[in-house]
This record gives C-alpha cells, structure tokens and sequence, in this order.
C-alpha cells in the first residue's frame, strides 16, 4: 500500500506511537513538541470482558473508555507527523496495535525508577517488529544509569538505540523523533540489501 | 439523578452510536486514525444537507484534519467519525486520505526510503 497520492491539497500524514508505562511522561513529549496542546481522544470498547472498573463504568453499561493523547507537528515537504501516546494501563494492549499500524516507529519512554513499566511495550515492538528506540526520561537532567545498564536491565540487543531526554524539551523530544526515523531508515535499507 | 447521560456532544445528549444508526464501523476497511479529511467543493456545496456531526465535520474539514483530531474536536467516540467520514465520502462531500506506507510491509522500499527521508529533513529542519 506504498504512495496513496492525496486527492486533496496533497498533505501526507505520518506517525509515531510514543509508549512507556504509565506516568512515564509520554504527554508531556508530546506536549514538548505538539504545535496543538496535546488532544485526548477517546474510543468505546463494548465487550464487557476488558475490564468495567475504568473512569466511565457504571453499574449498567459494559463499556470501556480507552483514551488516547495525541500531538501534530507540520513538516516540511507537504507531511504531517502525529504522535500518539499509548493508553498506559495494560489492559488496554489491544489498542496499541491499531496505533502501531502504518507507523515509521515507536518510542519507549524509560523512567530509570521504575525500569519495569516499559517492559510491555518493548514486547509489544518486538514481537511486531515495530523499530522503536528507547529513550531514558532523564527528569531534571539526572543521568541515575548509564546506557549499558539500561541495555542490560532492558535485556535488548545492540540494534535498538538507547538515548537519554528530558521529554520536557523540545530540542531532546525533536531529537529522538530523528532517532527513530533514523533508525527506521537503517531497517529498511539493511532489509532491501539483504533481500 | 437516576440516570447518567453515556456522553455528551456538542450540546446535545445522546448516546454515541445513535448517530451512526447504531453502525460501528465493523465490516468497513479501517480507516487509519491519522487519515486526512478535507472536504470536496462538492462538499462545501452541499453542506446545509447536513446535520450534527456530519456538518461539524464538514466545516473542521476545511483544512485538512485528521480522525482522530474531529474524534476529539468533536468529543464523539473514533468509531463514530469513521462511519460519518466513511458515509460523506460516499457522497463525495469529503476525501480521505490514508498515511502514505507501512513499515514492515510489503511497501516498495525506494518510495518508502524516499518518504523516510523527507520525514528526517523535515524534523531536523523544526
């Protein structure tokens, strides 16, 4: 489905899903480089089975409210980059694939304090071979572990870039989201010479 | 109060799928959350026809905005803008245009390479 030619003013639209537990500050990087403040979206799960205790349930409804944070930025070249925050709970994992869908990769928000919370979405990326970089939420501009620890703790090969950000900047947000291009360009290019 | 309203949209108490005639959308392709909607000339033409949402899409559309964005704009449900968006391009009030490519698919690597590259250009020129 290469290069759907727009019938309209020629705009083409591109994403980036932006994942990490819950908390980890994955609004505020969006917010940081969002030319909109960051929209909330929400979609209605009817089948009763993910779960009724989300914000909206009541006692006589079955449906589940999953809301999704999402932030646009105009590039040049006539593109427009969306990127979509991840429902946090993990009950919701069902969501990230229709995020995950059609995107040029993903970033894994990382908060050294509690390492574990992204575990979900790296086994997300993995197993669905969505290139993703994973980028240490460095709040206050505290450095707590160095790459290879996070690299061991994370158990991941050398492949995926490890980087380090205050998502609340956003010359470090503008430099991940090149990462992940970047790194999406590598993939593609190593797969076609290898093919 | 015996009763909640299931959500509130634009001034007007309803619930979400009563405006689509109880469609979801299931069974149509899935319209990507970031396609672009812009409305037609056609579309500008015939904009009284509609009511509600669909005329709220209709006038957001102008410029060209995401699903996603007149899901949240609109404070209606994704699945709703789908079944709206999906019936005014039917009527060829609005097109649709989907994202470019998808990564790990069988995409034409040098058009997928090319856009990669524009992408990059275009963040690192921010």
């Amino acid at each position: 489905m290469a290069s759907t030619p727009s019938e309209s003013t020629g705009l083409t639209p591109v994403k980036i899903v932006v994942a990490g537990g819950f908390g980890v500050g994955k609004t505020t990087f969006v917010g940081a480089i969002s030319e909109i403040e960051p929209l909330r979206s929400e979609a209605i799960i009817t089948d009763a089975s993910y779960g009724i205790d989300e914000v909206t349930a009541d006692a006589t409804k079955t449906e589940t409210t999953v809301a999704m944070d999402f932030g646009r930025i105009s590039l040049k070249h006539q593109l427009v980059l969306y990127l979509f925050g991840t429902p946090g709970q993990d009950r919701f994992h069902f969501m990230w694939d229709e995020l995950a869908r059609g995107a040029i990769g993903a970033v894994v928000l990382v908060d050294t304090r509690r390492i574990e919370a992204c575990f979900a979405a790296i086994d997300f990326f993995e197993k669905r071979r969505t290139p993703f970089v994973v980028a240490v939420n460095t709040f206050h501009g505290q450095r707590l572990h160095g790459e290879d620890e996070v690299r061991n703790a994370l158990q991941i090969g050398p492949e995926a870039p490890i980087v380090f950000c205050d998502a609340r900047v956003r010359v470090d947000v503008q430099r991940v989201l090149g990462n992940v291009v970047e790194h999406t360009l590598d993939r593609v290019m190593s797969e076609a010479a290898a093919s | 109060m015996t009763s909640m309203p299931e959500t509130h949209a634009g001034g007007r108490i309803v619930r979400p799928y009563t405006m689509t005639g109880g469609r979801t959308g299931v069974g149509h392709p899935m319209i990507a959350l970031e396609a672009l909607v812009a409305v037609t000339p056609a579309g500008m033409r015939m904009r009284h026809q509609f009511r509600w949402e669909a005329a709220e899409i209709i006038a957001r559309s102008r410029s060209e905005t995401a699903i996603i964005e007149l899901a949240a704009l609109l404070e209606v449900p994704i699945g709703v803008v789908r079944v709206l968006t999906a019936d005014l391009r039917e009527k060829g009030a609005v097109t649709i245009t989907e994202p470019a490519s998808e990564s790990g698919s069988e995409a034409d690597t040098p058009g997928y390479t090319e856009l990669l590259q524009k992408v990059l250009d275009g963040i690192n020129a921010l």
